[in-house]
């Protein structure tokens, strides 16, 4: 049965580029019994941007009912009191966090350590960690420390894991064209053999303060998402390993895997639709 | 020898070569560079620098020994207070720093600023005082501070397993050690093949900092008292006394080399709060820690050593903000591969600077060297007092 139902998300996909496209429409399928997700990274400013991507993640939501939401880092950005995480998690978060969406954290160089037991980041106390939704497994990194027991762990756990998708997230970017930071090649040279190996499908982080799709590298495929509250305008400097991107606003991605597909749109802070997509996961046993 | 090669290993410009062309290629080819120097970074960082380590210490010994530099020990409390005092308000400034950043995440790194480089600040301090109570107690001063510094990072080590019932096997290295010594066994080889791996294997498995692991063992080898002041001290018939400094003269300078290879290469984009907070720290808390250290223990009734007054003090503690090799070491020690490393090695080599502020004041306050180089200033002051032609 999964040839057919690739083929019919390629000919939607073909369809549907060459048409006028309405930039508020919804791309990804919405299909009932699917994973439906958001991703931000670097959104914890508590600054209007913040509020504004937040409000369209609540309009989105009342449309495409994602269930949970993954945070690439950088959650919080300047003190981070008891205050601060009112101002700037849970107020502009608050329709999605009162609508039962839960947020999975990783944390970012602005982020503190401690914040790995804040409740509604759903870390369980732990600065990495793995949990499963359906036929999806996740993998959060703490990127600004990758020590030894934290590599054992990782390369553990994707032994040992069972589903067929495979996705890590962590805030610094194995590959990104932003123009401030780049790709982390110190990284890249230490968690990409790990990822191959054991046949991750698609990685997420931020970071870089704008919205990059990159082309599959060595199999895998790549997002940088570090703009849902931050933004460095123009940074995006476009290589030979982009596919898409957007560095004129704030924005945050919406995902949909079912099946061997993921789907993908980024959503700017006004609401457009500045990219989107679908991703088959290729025959890994 | 030549006389150019003999000034390239007494002042370990090998680090810097080394470093060089680590900037070069990590910047030219990046992913290349840090499959390398990821592969090399056990050998070099934890099992070379050990030999590194063990010959400094070495050093140490001597000079602590009757007729050395820093015998007797009550000659080295002021320096001592100094670089404890150097090393106290660079980690103040240093966390200070980080906190009003907001970057928490590079809170244990501050290490990284009790890191003096003793191979460059020695060397500037010759250069300067060329021989004297300053470059000695600039020695003392620095290995003050590094103590501290490696004392912090070596219960940092980052390793996947820790096993604290191996440290009995440093019991065992340093009663080998002194069974050997006793036999007067001379040659450092007996030490190196039965006790050092057991010493080694006790920091590695303990979560110790195994480039560490030759210390304990180091005071057993066969020594002669040095004087550490004195331009190129320690060669020639010196090192013929001492088969472990006879032996690895070389071979330290390839591991020095190597070091600046590993873990010098930085993106030069890859800069960040890390950087500003080590720079900040270590050219600019630590010279002001040290003054204040040593100005409480003069008033305390302490004296400072024949030779060095105030003039000489400043010049000394900015001599000591440079952090090159042990900033790098200890950044290497605390934080794993990634981008807050390379913030903190950037800040390190940026202490670098610390080499031409010392060289100005030195210049400025006519001390050492420059004490009878007429002032630019006072050139200048003279032409605007016979105003212009």
């Amino acid at each position: 049965m999964r040839a057919p139902r690739q083929v019919i998300a390629f000919v939607a996909v073909w369809l549907l580029a060459p048409l006028p496209f309405h930039a508020q429409d919804l791309s990804v399928p919405n299909q009932p019994g699917s994973l439906k997700f958001a991703a931000i990274g670097d959104n914890g400013t508590g600054e209007q941007p913040e509020y504004d991507v937040a409000n369209q993640m609540d309009l989105w939501h009342q449309r495409f009912p994602f269930d949970m939401v993954i945070m690439l880092g950088d959650n919080l950005y300047g003190s981070q009191g008891p205050g601060d995480f009112v101002q700037k998690f849970e107020r502009p978060y608050k329709t999605l966090l009162d609508a039962g969406v839960k947020f999975y954290a990783s944390l970012g160089n602005h982020d503190k350590t401690s914040n790995d037991s804040y409740r509604l980041f759903n870390m369980g106390g732990e600065r990495y960690y793995t949990y499963a939704r359906g036929n999806v497994r996740f993998f959060v990194i703490d990127s600004n420390f990758l020590d030894p027991p934290q590599l054992a762990w990782l390369e553990s756990s994707l032994k040992s894991a069972r589903e067929p998708w495979k996705i890590a997230y962590f805030h610094h970017p194995l590959y990104s064209d932003g123009g401030r930071h780049g790709s982390e090649v110190e990284l890249r040279v230490r968690l990409e053999p790990i990822f191959i190996r054991y046949s991750v499908n698609v990685v997420y982080s931020g970071h870089d303060h704008i919205y990059e799709r990159l082309k599959p590298q060595n199999g895998i495929h790549y997002f940088v998402s570090g703009a849902g509250g931050e933004l460095r305008q123009g940074d995006l400097k476009r290589s030979a390993m982009t596919a898409a991107g957007f560095d004129q606003d704030r924005s945050f991605m919406l995902n949909e895997i079912a099946g061997d597909d993921l789907f993908f749109q980024v959503v700017s802070r006004t609401g457009q639709t500045v990219d989107r997509g679908v991703i088959h996961r290729e025959g890994y046993q | 020898m030549s006389r150019t090669w003999r000034f390239v290993l007494d002042h370990y410009l090998v680090l810097p070569l080394g470093g060089a062309i680590a900037i070069v290629w990590s910047n030219a080819s990046p992913l290349a560079y840090f499959k390398v120097s990821q592969a090399l970074a056990f050998a070099v960082n934890d099992v070379g620098m050990a030999f590194v380590l063990a010959y400094v210490a070495q050093d140490v010994v001597e000079a602590a020994m009757p007729g050395g530099t820093l015998h007797p020990w009550r000659r080295a409390v002021v320096p001592v207070i100094g670089g404890i005092g150097g090393a106290l308000a660079a980690t103040g400034v240093y966390l200070l720093y980080v906190q009003h950043a907001n970057e928490e995440m590079l809170a244990r790194g501050w290490p990284i600023a009790c890191g003096v480089d003793i191979f460059f600040c020695v060397a500037i301090a010759r250069a300067i005082f060329r021989r004297g109570s300053a470059v000695a107690f600039l020695l003392l001063l620095a290995l003050a501070s590094d103590v501290v510094g490696l004392t912090a990072a070596s219960r940092t080590f980052l390793v996947a397993d820790v096993h604290p019932a191996a440290g009995f096997l440093i019991v065992a290295a340093v009663v080998v050690a002194a069974a050997l010594r006793r036999r007067r066994v001379r040659s450092v080889w007996p030490y190196l093949l039965c006790s050092a791996p057991l010493s080694w294997l006790a920091c590695y498995w303990t979560g110790l900092h195994p480039a560490l692991g030759l210390l304990p063992i180091v005071p057993f080898f066969f020594h002669s008292a040095r004087n550490l002041n004195a331009s190129g001290a320690g060669h020639g018939e010196h090192r013929r006394a001492n088969h472990f400094e006879e032996v690895f003269e070389y071979p330290v300078q390839a591991v020095v080399f190597l070091f600046g290879l590993v873990n010098a290469g930085v993106l030069l984009r890859g800069f960040g709060t890390g950087t500003w907070a080590v720079l900040t720290a270590l050219l600019a808390g630590r010279p002001a820690g040290i003054l204040a250290a040593v100005a409480v223990a003069v008033s305390a009734g302490l004296h400072l050593p024949r030779n060095v007054g105030w003039k000489e003090l400043i010049v000394i503690a900015l001599a000591a903000s440079l952090s090159v090799t042990f900033g790098l070491f200890f950044a290497a020690a605390v934080f794993p591969d990634g981008p807050l490393l390379m913030e903190m090695r950037i800040g390190a080599l940026g202490t670098a600077a610390g080499i031409l502020i010392a060289l100005a004041a030195a210049r400025l306050l006519r001390v050492g060297r420059f004490a009878n180089v007429p002032l630019a200033r006072q050139a200048l002051g003279a032409h605007l007092t016979r105003g212009p032609a």
